[in-house]
């Protein structure tokens, strides 16, 4: 690599770094996100475990509805609190200042680096609780691990593009999901599959070629229609 | 370090924007070089924000032309927009981080030295620790007058400039202003009332149909 791109590259990451640690550093001053987050996944998981609990699931239907329970609770608590990241910088106009100032592709890596570490820390919390609270035992730990990173990250890569589409128009609230659920729904029918796998402790090595591909496809897109998006 | 002033400019032709079916700029044509000002004038709603947007390329206009030339380089439409200077009411700072932290942040992603932003909060008064939240109207227009200069732009664009300052502001302002203008740099100024203005070479009147800039 030449010096010149050395260079822009070095700085391309710091405006990421940048992107990154402003949004931590505004979150952890108000934490809207977190607590949307944590209090929708928690009263979820205390809902679903007080209906279906240990008692609710027989132990043969576990493997097959826990880890769609799971994934669902992860779903609905990032379409709860993920699209914030754009949607404030719209409503308090800071959008403007960001606009002006950084490259798109870092505004985008930065933020869904945000997203991924948000949702990274409420599976954290979430997942040993409903994995207790469900009695539900795992045959590879880390098989759950992959898979909770992998579609983790590709629920992180998607809601950020779709946010900066949805923070664009009117109808904000109405227009994520609406936009989410089919693009989403892949992605989550291959992480219900592989998080199956991890239970039972056969992990399907095609469903995870798969996920990545997802996960790879959709941060390609993003980077490709994210200026688009973002700029006029 | 100062700039060859015959080497910036800024020209503009032809800008037309409408939203829905209302025409904001209808042809609307200008310039301005190095060490100099363009005024920019005309009662509300008659495109001066719009135009300003146009210029940051912050908006798209749907036709004309505009052409950015720093330092003898013509710059393109991505590139002028994270190389201009804005100040503009409907610009905003993130309110949970202080004065000294939304600069800092900035700083960084235009590649500036911190130090260029402790310089400016001190230069124009603005309390470093204190959240852009609880900053009055007055210290957040001081603000943005600061996060405009961070990276010494070629070209500002200052909507409404003066506006909320106190006359301790307002005398801050008006030298960073001389200083940009005395080293070669260029500025759009957009006002609705009569506005006495350093170095104005051109006046531009959006309240005339299809308005070109004249003499001032």
């Amino acid at each position: 690599m030449s010096v010149p791109a050395r260079s822009a590259a070095r700085r391309w990451l710091g405006e990421v770094v940048a992107v990154f640690v402003k949004d931590w550093r505004a979150e952890l001053r108000t934490r809207h996100a977190l607590h949307t987050l944590l209090l929708f996944s928690l009263t979820t998981l205390l809902t679903v475990s007080t209906a279906l609990g240990p008692l609710g699931v027989s132990p043969s239907e576990r493997v097959g509805v826990l880890p769609a329970l799971l994934w669902i609770i992860l779903l609905f608590a990032a379409a709860a609190g993920l699209p914030r990241s754009f949607v404030h910088e719209e409503e308090t106009h800071t959008a403007i200042a960001l606009r002006l100032a950084a490259t798109p592709s870092a505004v985008f890596c930065g933020k869904t680096l945000f997203c991924a570490s948000l949702l990274a820390g409420v599976e954290l919390i979430l997942v040993p609780l409903y994995v207790a609270m469900m009695q539900l035992s795992i045959a590879s730990a880390g098989g759950l691990v992959v898979a909770l990173a992998m579609g983790g990250l590709g629920l992180a890569i998607a809601s950020t593009l779709l946010a900066a589409i949805a923070a664009q128009a009117q109808g904000r609230a109405a227009l994520f999901p609406i936009l989410a659920f089919p693009l989403l729904l892949p992605l989550l029918l291959l992480a219900i599959e592989l998080t199956r796998g991890a239970v039972e402790g056969v992990m399907p090595d095609a469903v995870l070629v798969n996920l990545v591909l997802y996960d790879a496809t959709m941060a390609v897109a993003g980077l490709m229609l994210f200026p688009l998006v973002w700029n006029p | 370090m100062p700039h060859d002033r015959g080497s910036n400019r800024l020209e503009f032709r032809g800008l037309v924007r409408s939203f829905g079916r209302v025409a904001v700029l209808d042809g609307v044509g200008g310039a301005v070089d190095g060490g100099s000002v363009l005024r920019v004038v005309g009662p509300n709603g008659s495109g001066k924000s719009t135009l300003l947007r146009c210029l940051a390329a912050l908006v798209r206009p749907q036709a004309g032309i505009i052409r950015l030339v720093e330092d003898g380089r013509e710059i393109d439409p991505a590139a002028r927009r994270r190389r201009v200077g804005y100040v503009a009411p409907d610009l905003a700072f993130y309110e949970p981080l202080t004065a000294a932290e939304n600069l800092d942040f900035f700083s960084r992603l235009r590649g500036v030295s911190p130090e260029r932003s402790g310089v400016l909060l001190g230069t124009l008064g603005i309390p470093p620790q204190r959240a852009a939240g609880a900053l009055s109207s007055g210290m957040r227009q001081r603000l943005r007058w600061a996060w405009a200069l961070l990276d010494r732009p070629r070209l500002l664009l200052l909507d409404e400039p003066f506006q909320n300052l106190d006359a301790a502001g307002e005398a801050a302002t008006r030298v960073l202003l001389l200083d940009h203008l005395a080293s070669g740099g260029m500025a759009v100024v957009a006002t609705p009332t009569p506005l006495e203005l350093p170095h104005v070479a051109v006046s531009l009147d959006l309240s005339q149909p299809s308005a070109m800039a004249g003499a001032a």
